[in-house]
């Protein structure tokens, strides 16, 4: 019976950025939602032990607004949340991310996998995964789409550009997941009121024992542009014209 | 005045995801088809849906009253069939039983409503007791520890599905409304029949039948309430059916705002979107305006009935106003479609079939003009 954890990221629903003038982004109206890949993270480690027993804990870490996820991870079977909440991580990078999972999963207690989706769906980085797999100093499995668990380990299937790799590794193990891995459920109303009776662990970046350069920003955002599309009304006379004129524009 | 609770929002989004997921894709073919979405109550009811007012203790999923409000408004603002389906089930069928049942009827009858395993429906109107719904001609006499029914429902909303009936009949007709009684009859009881299946202009996916009684033994137990408390039982259930119906015609007034802002950004004419004129972006200004001044009086009739408060007069202004912006608004978006959304199988087309029904059932606008005046003038 696996005790297993699983990662989540709380982003801006990218259907609610507004982009308006020269490129501005408004993030005004944006709600959150959690991360898609982290779904599909949610949803295996909750298949893994409706099918094998065990416990699944969802861990999440960001700035104060995080708070509002748990209710929603926890509708889609965690059995408790941990939250590590700081205004310092609002803005978290992969690092700093990966350093405060790190003290959060200790508090989590005993582990045999933890399931993360491959990249996030704001920055899809795809570096706390891994990350946070080498700081706790255990294997790393990416990019799997396919999960099965062992009484032992995992057998991941691996989908790669060139092809499908099958590796296995004993517990504790790390897997970051494709969504093929498992489809989200649509949590059930009785789903969504049961989670509010779950346990929700709370914590900030003190109790992680994290300050000074572990919180200290790495990169600084310049600027966040809309791309720029324009619909060019070009006529031309005939389809070899057309040709052409497609060939100057792509050049 | 309206900010949901985390845990609304988050029922808000789960019926908004299967909704977009599952019911919508269907929703032109069964109104087409004028088939019964079985797979969708089938998922209705893994999700819960079914019974989300009533407490745990009858199966029932403990919900507050505005959840399951925006519950029918979300499924609506996909498919009106499948809206109305789940309203006719709670509002009319399960909320009857639990506000007027004894405990031994809420017992036999709530969990397997509330959970979804049987469908209810409501048996009410007559050929000839439409609005004037006292001049009932369905007889229920008693002969031992039974009482017989005789008689003929029309436009019963599940009836062809439903496997519970709230049913209204005489059972003294010398007293007029006060001879009128409720019972709860189950479609295996002898005696009971589906009659004609209804073809509608809208709604077409959630089936209309009559429901037919000839000498049909129903147990004395299952009389609902005293004898002669029937009148006051549809009375009552109506008011709170009207939230339901109200909230349906909000979906399709929302669902009719949705299409047209999709539509004006991605038609173009002259060159540019349609939504570059004036003329177009007034009209969805105004749809907006209208669409949100429905929902605030529909989520206040909620809140009030979930409250526990009277709610009479606010469940008709709802209903009234949200069934006429549902009409408005889908003519309007049919209207921004321009000749495709005069095409079938357009989802404008089907809202505003859909629409015109909202201001007809569980009380025309005018009855619910009746209900606001000797309100309000009293």
């Amino acid at each position: 019976m696996p005790n297993v954890i699983t990662c989540y990221k709380w982003v801006i629903d990218e259907a609610d950025i507004r982009a308006g003038g020269g490129g501005a982004l408004s993030f005004e109206q944006a709600g959150r939602k959690i991360s898609e890949y982290d779904r599909n993270a949610i949803e295996a480690a909750v298949q893994i032990c409706e099918q094998q027993g065990g416990s699944v804990t969802a861990i999440s870490l960001g700035g104060p607004e995080v708070k509002s996820s748990a209710k929603d991870a926890l509708s889609r079977g965690p059995e408790r949340a941990i939250l590590a909440l700081d205004p310092a991580f609002a803005n978290a990078d992969s690092q700093t991310t990966a350093l405060g999972l790190t003290a959060a999963v200790k508090l989590a207690g005993a582990y045999d996998l933890i399931v993360c989706g491959e990249g996030s769906g704001d920055v899809y980085a795809q570096q706390v995964g891994p990350r946070l797999a080498e700081l706790l100093g255990i294997p790393c499995i990416t990019f799997a789409g396919k999960l099965t668990v062992t009484a032992t380990g995992v057998v991941a299937e691996r989908k790669l550009d060139d092809g499908v790799e099958v590796v296995e590794a004993a517990f504790p193990v790390l897997v970051t997941v494709l969504p093929d891995v498992a489809k989200p459920r649509i949590p059930s109303l009785k789903q969504v009121m049961g989670a509010a009776k779950k346990e929700v662990k709370v914590v900030d970046a003190a109790a992680l024992g994290l300050a000074g350069d572990a919180l200290a920003a790495r990169f600084e955002t310049k600027a966040l542009k809309a791309p720029a599309s324009n619909r060019k009304q070009v006529k031309v006379a005939n389809p070899v014209a057309l040709a052409e004129a497609i060939a100057g524009a792509v050049r | 005045m309206f900010t949901l609770t985390e845990q609304q929002e988050l029922i808000r989004n789960l019926v908004r995801e299967f909704a977009v997921s599952q019911v919508a894709p269907i929703a032109c073919e069964i109104d087409d088809e004028a088939r019964w979405p079985a797979e969708t109550i089938k998922a209705m009811t893994a999700l819960d849906l079914m019974g989300i007012p009533f407490p745990e203790q009858y199966g029932g999923s403990g919900g507050d009253y505005l959840s399951y409000i925006i519950t029918v408004e979300e499924l609506s603002r996909a498919c009106a069939s499948t809206g109305v389906i789940l309203s006719a089930h709670i509002s009319l069928a399960g909320a009857p039983i639990y506000q007027f049942g004894t405990e031994a009827q809420k017992q036999q009858y709530l969990p397997d409503l509330a959970a979804g395993r049987k469908l209810g429906a409501f048996c009410l109107t007559e050929p000839a007791a439409g609005t004037d719904a006292a001049s009932q001609t369905t007889v229920a006499e008693l002969d031992g520890d039974d009482y017989v029914l005789n008689g003929g429902k029309c436009f019963i909303t599940n009836g062809d599905h439903a496997e519970t009936f709230i049913v209204l009949a005489m059972t003294d007709k010398a007293k007029g409304t006060k001879g009128i009684s409720a019972f709860i009859v189950e479609k295996a009881f002898a005696g009971v029949s589906v009659g004609k299946h209804e073809r509608k202009m809208g709604i077409r996916a959630a089936h209309t039948t009559e429901v037919l009684f000839r000498n049909a033994r129903v147990p004395k137990a299952n009389l609902l309430g005293k004898e002669g408390d029937g009148f006051k039982i549809a009375m009552v259930t109506l008011d709170g059916g009207r939230i339901g119906i109200a909230a349906q015609a909000l979906g399709i007034a929302q669902a009719s705002l949705d299409e047209s802002i999709k539509w004006a950004k991605e038609r173009q004419q002259f060159g540019k979107p349609i939504a570059a004129n004036q003329a177009i972006q007034f009209m969805i200004a105004d749809m907006a305006v209208q669409v949100q001044a429905a929902r605030h009086l529909v989520y206040h009739a909620a809140t009030l009935k979930g409250e526990g408060k009277p709610y009479s007069k606010e469940a008709a202004m709802a209903k009234l106003f949200a069934a006429e912006t549902a009409m408005q608004q889908s003519i309007k978006a049919v209207q921004i479609h321009g000749g495709y959304g005069y095409i079938k199988g357009t989802t404008v087309e089907r809202l505003m079939r859909d629409a015109k029904i909202t201001e007809i059932y569980e009380g025309t606008s005018e009855v619910q003009r009746m209900v606001i005046s000797a309100s309000v003038l009293r």
